[in-house]
């Protein structure tokens, strides 16, 4: 992923960014206040802003996040566990390997939350139901990063390993395995993206849950300004996750 | 044909201006092969931009065939150092690119680009992609492909750069029998001085930064030539002749590269 | 497509029937045994026979025909836009480095709870459901245009200026084919979320559509029906994610 960054300006550009949202929000609350956008429709964003203290004081929003960050957690847990030994036995029996990686793959594109009213049937209608499709939706993109870390130990370590006549399991825990780490951790990333999203996603489609059946809620009562800000706030929450395993994956990349 | 009047071309750098060309002049005669040599870092390759037109000077000027060259010019054409060829396009249709921009008809360009395709060698590969040549074969491609807009004056930067020795001695070969076919004027920029002696008249020597002309040598060795003149006595009397003069500039580009990898740490 | 390698291609055809055979014979077990409810985990020849009265059923077709319509248009709109933005931030760098980080971390959040606004603005017909496909493949086609823009050779952009290629030769005969592969990836992309954005909103507010089919069978409590129509969405969606591929494969040689 090559987002922009080059020298010359870094803050500049920032700064361009922000003040274009600003004066868009400016824009759009004064049309509003004018009369030529419908306040029905689009709240005033000065209202949304005020929301935000609603939500979180009267509304407990961060109690929902809290509820959503435990589905995520767990749905997270179970594809690191499930894809991570999957990925691994695919890899240790090639022939495996060669008969479903496309199929996995054909999955990771295929629309796997669409299953939601399935499990609805199966598990009821309650956080099993999310966490199992935020787990399914995750697992596609754990395993193949798994199998492809794991193939692609570059030849030279796998040498080194095999001069000190490591065992076929050392030499998985202390070469093979540590090497494939940081692309482990990016499928991991994925996963719990694609989690986390279709977490949120099901919480509204079922009105269950936490910050996902918060904004259904909201729509449902008509509440625009708290729904924008509700919608708002579980931006923030995608955009830090997303920022912070950044993060971490620079930080596990530059030991590399 | 082409003349090259006072060049003069600034950088600023992170705390300074850097002078990268310093009133550099030559001339090129009609039919012509002119090399010009330096050690990294003496501009050669901004000489090539700036007669190229794809970079301004900020004092001298450019004139070909009379005119003042600003921007590129129809008479000039460039052979880039780098792969250059459009990995989407097929040999011949990549070939055939300058013509499709001046705008011939599809008849009339493939039949020009095949024989530019015969002349450098490559029969046979009109409908392969270029991913699956070689490198020196992806470079011919590129050469022709030039050559196919009929420059008056062929403008190649290191040509031969991202090649292995035998290639390039193979490939200088074939420069040299498609040059002194066409009788082609050409510029060509290049740090192997054997190269440049194996395929000029005459060679401009550049100094290390800021780029002057130090010195240019007359190289009368025979024509026709081909490669087999680098075993010649005379040839390498050139070649030697040539790196005395580069010795001096290359070592102070090594000592700069090196206080400034110091200082940078 | 994978040969094989040193097992054989029949081999690896081999494994992968009896994988599914394995799944099947597992499935058929878990339903004869009663231990979850019964009508969820329904029998093999049940869904077998709700398969093909659905595969009879015209309504099956004029649903998969709103569906695809809707795709369709949402992939016109938000690709069009999405080039058109890609474009501008892969083009100038200010602009890149000013817009594009919106798009890259509002790319991978939850768009169905768009859905509301969706319906306020575009009412409760396809609109709100094209519009969902649309703000759904927009960031992917945005972002890869950038992406694929940003990566173009600079030594081709400078072949084409060297034999003074007019604006338009430049986009058509160098930008453009070397944005390929980059645009064509982030179409498939763009299809896999279309598709999923516009079945979502076709589940939650729709009266046509095979995300309104689904949505139906589950009211119903008609789970073989159900099952039925996901096993035909889903290799329908296969399908358009596959002919995107094979189209794209096609049209050039290699690259």
């Amino acid at each position: 992923m090559t987002t922009p960054r080059d020298s010359g300006g870094t803050w500049g550009p920032i700064a361009l960014g922000l003040a274009t949202l600003v004066g868009v929000l400016a824009v759009i609350e004064a049309m509003i206040r004018i009369g030529w956008i419908n306040a029905f429709i689009v709240p005033l964003p000065s209202a949304v802003l005020l929301s935000f203290e609603r939500i979180i004081v009267e509304e407990g929003v961060l109690k929902r996040f809290l509820f959503t960050a435990a589905e995520a957690l767990s749905a997270g847990t179970l594809v690191a566990l499930v894809g991570i030994s999957l990925g691994v036995l695919l890899y240790r029996r090639q022939i495996l390997r060669l008969a479903c990686e496309n199929w996995i793959a054909a999955l990771a594109a295929a629309p796997l939350v669409l299953l939601y009213p399935l499990f609805l049937v199966i598990f009821g209608r309650n956080a099993v139901t999310i966490v199992m499709i935020g787990f399914l939706s995750g697992l596609p993109p754990a395993i193949l990063k798994t199998v492809e870390g794991l193939s692609g130990t570059r030849r030279t370590l796998i040498d080194v390993g095999r001069s000190f006549n490591l065992s076929p399991s050392q030499q998985f825990r202390k070469i093979l395995f540590p090497a494939a780490l940081p692309t482990i951790f990016v499928g991991l990333r994925l996963g719990l993206m694609f989690a986390l999203i279709n977490i949120v996603g099901v919480e509204f489609l079922i009105n269950f849950g936490g910050l996902g059946q918060f904004v259904n809620e909201l729509a449902e009562r008509y509440d625009l300004p708290a729904m924008y800000a509700a919608i708002f706030f579980v931006i923030l929450v995608s955009v830090g996750f997303f920022l912070l395993t950044e993060r971490i994956e620079r930080w596990l990349g530059r030991a590399r | 044909m082409l003349r090259v009047e006072g060049l003069v071309k600034r950088f600023a750098a992170a705390d300074e201006t850097i002078t990268a060309l310093d009133h550099v002049s030559f001339d090129v005669a009609q039919g012509e092969v002119l090399s010009v040599i330096g050690p990294s870092g003496c501009g050669k390759s901004t000489v090539f931009n700036i007669i190229g037109g794809l970079t301004d000077a900020d004092e001298g000027r450019v004139i070909v065939e009379g005119q003042t060259v600003s921007g590129p010019h129809p008479a000039i054409g460039m052979v880039f150092q780098e792969e250059s060829t459009f990995p989407w396009r097929t040999v011949v249709e990549n070939i055939a690119f300058p013509l499709e921009i001046a705008g011939k008809a599809k008849d009339e360009r493939i039949a020009r680009a095949r024989e530019y395709l015969a002349l450098v060698g490559l029969q046979g590969f009109e409908r392969h992609y270029p991913a699956e040549l070689s490198g020196g074969m992806r470079q011919r491609v590129a050469i022709a492909r030039t050559l196919a807009s009929h420059p008056k004056i062929l403008l190649m930067d290191e040509p031969f750069a991202a090649l292995d020795e035998q290639t390039r001695f193979l490939l200088g070969d074939k420069v040299l029998q498609i040059q002194q076919k066409l009788a082609q004027t050409t510029l060509l920029v290049t740090h192997n001085i054997a190269e440049a002696v194996q395929l000029s008249d005459r060679v401009v020597v550049m100094t290390y930064r800021p780029g002057r002309v130090k010195r240019v040598v007359a190289i009368d060795l025979p024509r026709p030539r081909t490669s087999e003149v680098a075993g010649s006595v005379a040839f390498q009397a050139f070649v030697g002749e040539i790196w005395n003069d580069l010795r001096e500039e290359a070592s102070r580009g090594m000592l700069e590269a090196e206080a400034h990898s110091r200082r940078a740490t | 497509m994978s040969t094989g390698g040193r097992f054989g291609i029949t081999r690896v055809v081999r494994v992968r029937i009896a994988i599914v055979v394995v799944v099947l014979a597992v499935w058929e077990a878990v339903a004869m045994s009663g231990w979850l409810f019964r009508d969820v985990v329904p029998r093999l020849e049940k869904i077998g026979r709700a398969l093909l009265t659905l595969l009879a059923k015209p309504d099956l077709y004029g649903n998969l025909g709103t569906t695809a319509y809707e795709v369709g248009l949402s992939l016109v709109v938000g690709g069009i836009a999405g080039v058109a933005v890609g474009l501008l931030m892969g083009g100038n760098r200010t602009l890149g480095k000013a817009f594009e980080p919106y798009l890259h971390y509002l790319g991978p959040t939850p768009k169905i709870i768009f859905f509301p606004i969706m319906i306020m603005w575009f009412g409760v017909g396809g609109g709100s459901k094209i519009a969902m496909g649309a703000i759904s493949c927009f960031f992917p086609m945005a972002i890869s245009t950038a992406v694929g823009m940003r990566e173009i050779d600079a030594v081709l952009v400078r072949v084409g200026k060297s034999f003074r290629a007019g604006v338009g030769q430049m986009v058509t005969k160098i930008y453009l084919p070397a944005m390929r592969p980059a645009m064509l990836t982030g179409l498939r992309l763009g299809l896999g979320v279309a598709i999923i954005g516009v079945l979502l909103a076709e589940t939650k507010l729709s009266n046509r559509g095979l995300g309104y089919m689904v949505i139906q069978s589950y009211t119903r409590f008609d789970i073989a029906e159900m099952y039925a129509l996901l096993i035909v969405v889903f290799l329908v969606a296969i399908a358009a994610n596959a002919l995107v591929s094979r189209l794209g494969a096609l049209k050039r040689g290699s690259s």
